[in-house]
């Protein structure tokens, strides 16, 4: 019989909520859903203060993933989703969301979002998603004033990056670490489409290089590619990085140096900005419907 | 009111046919809005401008660079597909070459029985321009009534020169109605009206413009208005994508397209000699980039547009590799946003993919509006 084949690409799905707050005490409780291509996140606030959020795979149903991760978000909470004054869907699914009152792109979310996992001072966002890259700018409320994003191709992205912790079979979340553990900095892989890039990594294994090697000439490749969006729009200090490629130190260290400029940290987790920013825009359009019916 | 303009435009190929039947004489295929539409009419043709069928197709690899726009590629197609088998003649008024290398190849694997290359001067601020052009003119009419072996008289060029002034101010007329509060016309409905007058007998487009004109006047549009937008760029007849604008909150109300407002803009100032006042539209009309130096005219009559069609925002679109519109946009849109016109940049190709366009195009909208978020 076959061994299993171990999925290298999976990274960590997981729920949390604050075991210290209780949702009794909130006046308002609102809700943001980020579906995007690669990961859907739920995330429940009480007035404004993070409480619960879950982070998983999206499903090839957009409304079924909105659901799970509501479902999974609100788990051992004591909530439901009947408990939820406000939700505003996100991402690319955000159309699709059943429950959600509103839509907003996850370009305003993340801006939102990052303003409050990184403070007011921040002013670019650069959004690493699954199958796309967003860059940025904010005013001091978190308020996009310009964007731009990827078009063309998914390069430099999440599912770019599972592919070669797949071809590589080196667990994702150990990509950046082992490319940072290198004696010489290689030349970046030449191609920045997906599969050109699997393609030529294969015959640089072949070659002799090792696994450290290629991944390091591939997160080199895709910095590299993410500078370039960057400089259109036009970096300006302070910066941070959302999205699930935030967690990878290979692709980041990387493009730090290349910026000659350091990355805000949060403790956030970054995969939930779009949610975070979906569910404070929830807590403000909420607060002003009650003001509008108390006229 | 609009359907027998999308009537028009979405059967493009049997009203030509219908025309044909009617009519006699023959259908002029023109590769740019700087084809004298006039003088063609006056020969007892029927000039149609040739745009493309947003569908994918492999048929103009042989024929055109890779990096020549989607645009040239979208019409020459349609003519190696056969599409306008019922058409004699093409002509070109040069504008760019890309689309002068559509022509050639039309010319050379497409039947037909008269082409035309008009040496349209790029250089059109130069006085000298004036005199060339209508010089060109001539030979052009000459060639004309080689081809169809018919003089055109003095009055029956007076005549269609006026039937298109007279399409110029009826679209005009139409267009002031997106000035208010409250457009009467939504974006798609103003595209399909100037795409389907390239194609069809200016006297069929003239009555039923004047037909819906009352009603019109009255006109209350389902829905909100929204963001009030601008669109800018070269050709552009992606009805799917102006739809689709127009679903997320938004009404287009005026553009700067050569299938839009650069086609009717200006009118024929009947001054003396009548070649030389036709000639003169063409050379006084709204520029295509590519005739627009060294002096910048666009720039100002863009951002009076703006302001007179009161836009929140412009987006900018470029057909991919179209060199000209690319050379300006940096500076168009550095222009605009000093301004205080916002603009969102897109770059088109033969299809456009919906979603993306759509999520930039719904985040520049909440950068328009939406303060009701914070």
């Amino acid at each position: 019989m076959a061994e299993k084949t171990k999925e290298y690409w999976r990274w960590k799905e997981y729920n949390w909520h604050d075991e210290n707050a209780d949702p009794k005490d909130a006046e308002t409780i609102t809700a943001g859903v980020d579906v995007g291509s690669v990961s859907s996140q739920a995330v429940v606030m009480l007035d404004g203060k993070l409480f619960a959020f879950s982070n998983m795979r999206t499903g090839s149903n957009s409304p079924d993933s909105a659901r799970n991760a509501m479902n999974w978000a609100l788990e051992g909470t004591g909530l439901t989703m009947d408990d939820l004054h406000y939700t505003v869907g996100t991402g690319y699914g955000r159309v699709n969301v059943p429950f959600a009152d509103r839509a907003i792109t996850e370009i305003a979310c993340h801006a939102r979002g990052g303003n409050t996992m990184y403070g007011s001072t921040v002013r670019t966002i650069l959004d690493m998603g699954g199958q796309d890259c967003k860059a940025i700018r904010c005013d001091e409320r978190g308020k996009v004033t310009n964007f731009l994003m990827n078009d063309k191709c998914a390069a430099g992205t999440g599912r770019g990056m599972e592919v070669f912790a797949d071809l590589l079979s080196v667990p994702i979340e150990e990509v950046g670490d082992l490319s940072l553990d290198i004696d010489e900095e290689p030349p970046p892989v030449s191609s920045t489409c997906v599969v050109f890039a699997k393609s030529e990594a294969s015959s640089l294994l072949r070659e002799g290089w090792s696994k450290k090697r290629v991944l390091a000439a591939y997160c080199s490749a895709m910095a590299h590619r993410v500078v370039t969006l960057l400089e259109r729009v036009g970096v300006e200090k302070d910066f941070a990085i959302t999205g699930g490629i935030a967690k990878n130190s290979g692709v980041i260290t990387r493009l730090e140096k290349e910026l000659n400029l350091k990355a805000l940290k949060s403790n956030y987790d970054t995969q939930i900005a779009g949610a975070l920013g979906a569910a404070l825009f929830g807590k403000a359009l909420v607060e002003k419907q009650r003001k509008k019916s108390a006229v | 009111m609009f359907t027998q303009f999308f009537n028009w435009y979405e059967n493009r190929h049997d009203y030509a046919r219908d025309w044909l039947a009617k009519n006699g004489g023959e259908v002029m295929g023109c590769f740019c809005s700087y084809a004298p539409e006039e003088l063609i009419y006056a020969a007892g043709l029927l000039p149609v401008r040739m745009l493309g069928a947003h569908e994918p197709q492999d048929v103009t690899e042989p024929h055109l660079f890779g990096m020549f726009c989607p645009f040239c590629r979208d019409v020459l197609a349609q003519g190696l597909k056969g599409r306008y088998d019922y058409m004699k003649g093409i002509m070109i008024s040069q504008s760019c070459l890309h689309l002068r290398q559509s022509y050639a190849s039309w010319r050379n694997h497409v039947p037909n029985s008269f082409s035309y290359y008009l040496p349209m001067p790029a250089k059109v601020q130069t006085e000298h321009s004036r005199p060339y052009l209508k010089g060109e003119f001539e030979k052009f009419k000459k060639a004309l009534e080689e081809w169809t072996r018919k003089t055109i008289t003095d009055e029956a060029l007076r005549e269609s020169a006026e039937l298109h002034n007279e399409n110029r101010r009826l679209l005009h007329e139409v267009y002031d109605l997106r000035k208010g509060p409250n457009p009467k016309v939504t974006g798609l409905e103003a595209m399909v009206l100037v795409a389907s007058s390239f194609m069809v007998d200016k006297r069929d487009h003239n009555a039923e413009i004047k037909r819906i004109l009352p009603e019109l006047q009255s006109r209350t549009l389902d829905g909100e208005t929204g963001s009030r937008l601008m669109i800018i760029g070269s050709e552009n007849d992606d009805t799917a994508f102006v739809k689709m604008v127009e679903s997320v909150g938004a009404t287009i109300v005026t553009d700067d397209h050569c299938t839009g407002s650069r086609y009717f803009w200006n009118l024929t100032e009947f001054n003396g000699d009548l070649m030389q006042s036709i000639a003169n539209r063409y050379i006084d009309r709204p520029p295509c980039p590519s005739k627009d130096w060294e002096k910048r005219t666009r720039f100002p009559h863009i951002l009076q547009m703006a302001r007179d069609f009161k836009v929140d925002g412009a987006i900018v679109i470029q057909q991919k590799f179209c060199d000209p519109h690319e050379c300006d946009m940096p500076v168009l849109i550095k222009y605009l946003k000093e301004n205080d016109i916002p603009c969102l940049f897109l770059e088109f190709d033969v299809t456009v993919p919906l979603g993306p366009m759509r999520i930039r195009v719904e985040a520049f909208l909440e950068i328009l509006g939406e303060e009701d978020l914070f």
